[in-house]
């Protein structure tokens, strides 16, 4: 049976299946709709509209950062895996180690557990949880590493039972090679589980220190800084792959470079990975001048899989629509479905990932870290990347399977159509705030930036700015998890089957000149080289010289 | 060889290359990334046969 799209597939998966997906999507929703309300929190404070005692401000810090950045990422993720790689993957949608996947999941919501209590009774730690701020109080401690260690070992169940049904797939197909769709779930799982064994490799000492059993980690920051390179690249890649996904379903049609191309560019995300990891080292005293140099070279390669990935599915879009017969520069834009929230979710992802990277080639300049890192420049950039460009893309593909899972489409499609404009909106002002404010040392990780009345009056206004950014932003993503909660509790109306798209034939759509996505992405190196160019001037002109601790 | 396993094993050499590369160049002497990258190395591989070992069970 040729697939048939995302949706049918799904709703053709044994119930039990469908029930493990739709935990883990209440799981990932009830994560973020915690992480934004304590992310809120902290940005009232940060205007002075919110007060709590210091040790309870960072305990929503570490909430936020937690829950959102972690539990409902990887949430998320699992369950947008399973389902790819069980409806791509297979004739007949089913998992596969579907006993694993269970424990994988229940591991990953004690693990979640654990580190909010652990956050709340004990020392807040922030998200990287460094042992020396813990020597008071190890056994909350133990208990926020044992929730790390959870979340690794859940999530390697998951992607163990993701690979395992690509392959049964194949099995079945004869040893036929994957979609690309299939292929870039395995690679995508196979970078999950590496990630396990970086959050195995940061945490593990740490918690054997806090039990009692080893020394103080002396290099803690060493293995953040080895999981935290991992942590930004995983939720792109998935991302890309979800875009890749949800337009197959848009329009029909898959790459009109073929499968193979496509599966080349995941494989990029994958070859990419870890030697582009060498920037994050920058801000460490003993690193020698040639690995500098080397980590800066290296590190303009950093957005090269994404780029690639993005051309291709602008090229193939447009291709398609323009031989279907859509007319006009931006004409083969309407061949997306602008009634589903999914499309207008990935259209805010889009740009937001076009802000971020610009913002993110800034900060990755070795000149440029040490003056930048500890500054609120790093929060904005990332919340381009990590609520514009990730979270809107997981809450879009969840918008898009809720009905194959429930039989219903989510309710109050209008709001969720209109959300993600909302949320970037809000993102705007809160990212353009914090990067202005990074730019003149607003520091990041502080409560209160006005240092009694002594802080520059720029910090002021732009405290002010994040804090209305911040709180509209968690409102607007707090809306569209509950909204998505309560389609997966099957309120909203009866869903109504997905029309069938016939794509245009590969061989007409090459035939059709697509000039859109290089255009951008020639726009985007042109604002790359203005920022960057921007920020060195910059600091040229600080009568100062800084040095920070890394990001 | 199939697509799929060829492109899994790219990975795997590219890993072990840059995580011999941490553990053995001592201008980079990083453990903790030779570690990582050398534990990725082996998922990929492990992947790699068990792709492998699939089409040949068919």
């Amino acid at each position: 049976m040729a697939f048939d799209g995302l949706v049918p597939a799904l709703a053709r998966a044994p119930a039990r299946d469908k029930a493990l997906l739709g935990s883990l999507l209440a799981a990932a929703l009830a994560a973020l709709a915690f992480g934004v309300v304590a992310g809120a929190w902290v940005a009232l404070t940060r205007a002075g509209a919110a007060a709590p005692a210091p040790e309870n401000g960072y305990r929503l810090l570490t909430s936020h950062g937690t829950a959102a950045f972690f539990f409902w990422l990887y949430f998320a993720q699992g369950a947008l895996l399973l389902a790819l790689a069980m409806a791509h993957g297979r004739e007949r949608p089913a998992l596969a180690l579907r006993p694993l996947a269970w424990l994988g999941g229940a591991l990953m919501l004690a693990g979640f557990a654990a580190t909010q209590a652990a956050t709340w009774i004990g020392t807040p730690l922030l998200y990287d949880a460094e042992p020396d701020l813990a020597a008071e109080n190890r056994a909350s401690a133990l208990l926020f590493y044992a929730g790390y260690l959870g979340l690794a070992l859940g999530l390697a169940g998951v992607a163990l039972s993701a690979i395992a049904t690509a392959v049964a797939g194949k099995r079945e197909r004869g040893g036929a090679p994957w979609s690309a769709v299939t292929f870039g779930a395995v690679a995508w799982a196979g970078l999950i589980l590496v990630s396990a064994v970086a959050v195995v490799n940061a945490f593990l000492p740490a918690a054997l220190w806090a039990a009692g059993a080893g020394p103080l980690p002396a290099d803690h920051s060493t293995g953040w800084h080895i999981l935290f390179h991992n942590l930004q690249y995983l939720p792109l890649m998935g991302t890309v792959l979800v875009w890749y996904a949800l337009v197959r379903d848009f329009t029909g049609g898959g790459s009109v470079f073929g499968e193979r191309f496509s599966k080349i560019v995941f494989a990029l995300y994958l070859v990419f990975v870890p030697p582009t990891s060498l920037y994050h080292m920058f801000l460490e005293p003993g690193l020698a001048p040639l690995v500098r140099a080397l980590g800066s070279v290296l590190s303009l390669f950093v957005g090269v899989p994404t780029i690639a990935a993005f051309l291709v599915i602008v090229i193939s879009l447009e291709a398609r629509a323009r031989a279907a017969g859509r007319r006009g520069a931006f004409g083969w834009l309407r061949a997306l479905p602008w009634g589903q929230p999914a499309a207008d979710a990935l259209l805010i992802a889009v740009l937001s990932l076009a802000l971020g990277g610009t913002f993110s080639f800034v900060l990755i300049q070795e000149k440029l870290a040490g003056l930048l890192s500890d500054t609120f420049f790093v929060p904005a950039y990332f919340h381009f990347l990590t609520v514009g460009t990730v979270s809107l893309t997981l809450l879009g593909g969840i918008a898009h399977i809720v009905p194959s899972l429930t039989g219903r489409a989510p309710p109050l499609r209008r709001l969720l159509r209109a959300l993600p404009y909302a949320i970037g909106a809000a993102l705007l002002v809160f990212a353009f705030a914090g990067v202005a404010g990074g730019l003149a040392g607003l520091p990041r990780r502080v409560l209160d930036a006005g240092y009694d009345g002594l802080a520059p009056a720029a910090w002021r206004a732009v405290s002010a700015a994040l804090g209305i950014g911040g709180a509209a932003m968690a409102a607007g993503v707090l809306a569209y998890a509950l909204a998505l909660l309560a389609g997966l509790a099957r309120f909203g109306a009866a869903a109504a089957p997905a029309p069938a798209r016939e794509a245009a034939p590969d061989a007409a759509a090459i035939r059709h000149s697509a000039w859109s996505a290089p255009a951008s992405v020639a726009v985007l190196m042109l604002a790359i080289y203005a920022a960057t160019a921007f920020a060195f001037d910059l600091m040229r002109a600080l009568p100062v010289q800084a040095s920070g601790s890394g990001h | 060889m199939d697509e799929d396993v060829a492109a899994l094993a790219l990975v795997f050499a590219i890993w072990a290359l840059l995580a011999a590369a941490y553990a053995l160049v001592p201008m980079l002497s990083m453990p903790d990334a030779a570690r990582v990258w050398g534990a990725g190395a082996a998922v990929f591989l492990a992947l790699a046969v068990w792709v492998a070992r699939s089409r040949r069970r068919r």
